[in-house]
């Protein structure tokens, strides 16, 4: 059992308070050059996404990784969540994570 | 052996004899005791609320998490060190607040055909059951599937918290007649199936305190409190307290016949009209 190394979820909000720490978001890919991917928040903002592998445009896709500034993430687990997925309810479980649920995931 | 859609906990381990049904409530334990029925039950955890979990005594082998005696868990997360072995199956579930380790036993071929359709990082949803082996606490897998749907990871964690709020309410007896606004984006949790129980059966209403009245309750005694004019002997309407707190008029009725019984309130000129005592 070993709670030492949390992925915290976040939003492009939610970003920028855990610069240097371990998150994970869901985005939607727009557009990827080499190892960048432009990519869209839940909560509609853009963020970049350093390392991630060409996926298919307009996927979602689950980043794990270490958050490099206030709108980039350095990913090292990726996962493709498809061409659907309910972004406002993951939008609002990032909110309560942090808020008022923290105890039960950090 | 499992269909995986309707499963019972509670015939899958009657020969455990750790059942919850053994369970007694504790003498010391606060207003609103958690029913026996209810340590039963599969409750959605996050593994950071499993590391968090005491155990609830010494000869049991149940766990407590929020207040309620817990014995069968679901997690979704990703899979790691899938270990296969001929008898069982052993990895790591990580699902972003902390990593478990969890063991599947392997004895019939449904259980290797499962196991074997789940790899390492993927995503999986697990049911099991919570063990503590030398003071490192474990999951007893009996179920493992993959994720194919991902609005199922939101919908988990999203259970977990509505899971905790609804133990919460139940163990400290709280009632909300208004959700806060962080737990306003789920749908309020009600005590649904409270609404026929005597309100005497919570101990702490035997003496007159509003923390033993229920939802609807509270608002009409409040609204009463609120706008009762000592000249008016009339009193207010029922449709008035059924517009303006925006609840059905069987839900005022029975509320003022609970508040009626214990004395909080009066009708006056006729069934339809009250005041406060």
């Amino acid at each position: 059992m070993d709670t030492s190394n949390p992925a915290v979820f976040v939003n492009a909000e939610l970003l920028p308070n855990f610069i240097g720490k371990k998150v994970r978001t869901v985005v939607k890919v727009n557009q990827c050059d080499g190892g960048v991917t432009a990519a869209k928040s839940t909560d509609d903002k853009d963020l970049t996404v350093n390392g991630l592998p060409q996926v298919p445009l307009l996927n979602y896709v689950e980043v794990i990784g270490i958050a490099e500034s206030n709108h980039s993430i350095n990913a090292e687990i990726w996962t493709d969540f498809g061409t659907t997925f309910d972004t406002n309810s993951y939008n609002q479980l990032c909110q309560l994570a942090n808020g008022e649920f923290r105890s039960l995931f950090l | 052996m499992f269909s995986g859609s309707q499963f019972d906990a509670t015939t899958a381990f009657s020969g455990g004899g750790f059942m919850a049904s053994q369970s007694t409530n504790l003498s010391d334990s606060s207003p609103a005791p958690a029913k026996s029925r209810e340590t039963q039950g599969l409750i959605p955890v996050t593994v950071k609320q499993i590391s968090e979990a005491s155990h609830s005594g010494d000869e049991k082998s149940n766990f407590v998490i929020n207040g309620i005696d817990v014995n069968n868990v679901t997690l979704v997360g990703m899979m790691f060190e899938k270990t296969e072995r001929t008898t069982d199956v052993n990895f790591v579930l990580d699902d972003g607040t902390g990593r478990i380790k969890c063991r599947r036993w392997v004895n019939e071929s449904f259980d290797t055909k499962e196991m074997e359709e789940v790899q390492d990082g993927m995503y999986v949803r697990v049911y099991g059951h919570l063990k503590s082996f030398q003071g490192v606490k474990q999951l007893v897998a009996f179920s493992v599937r993959p994720v194919t749907n991902f609005d199922e990871i939101s919908f988990h964690f999203i259970d977990c918290i509505h899971n905790h709020l609804h133990s919460k309410i139940k163990v400290e007896g709280i009632t909300h007649a208004n959700p806060s606004s962080g737990s306003s984006l789920i749908a309020p949790v009600k005590n649904a199936s409270n609404g026929s129980q005597e309100p005497s059966s919570n101990p702490g209403y035997a003496q007159y305190s509003v923390d033993g009245l229920k939802d609807c309750d509270k608002l009409v005694i409040d609204y009463l409190q609120q706008h009762s004019d000592m000249s008016d002997e009339r009193g207010i309407h029922v449709d008035e307290l059924s517009r303006e707190l925006k609840l059905p008029m069987d839900k005022i009725m029975l509320a003022l016949k609970t508040l009626g019984d214990d004395g909080l309130v009066y009708s006056t000129i006729d069934d339809y009209h009250y005041k406060q005592a």
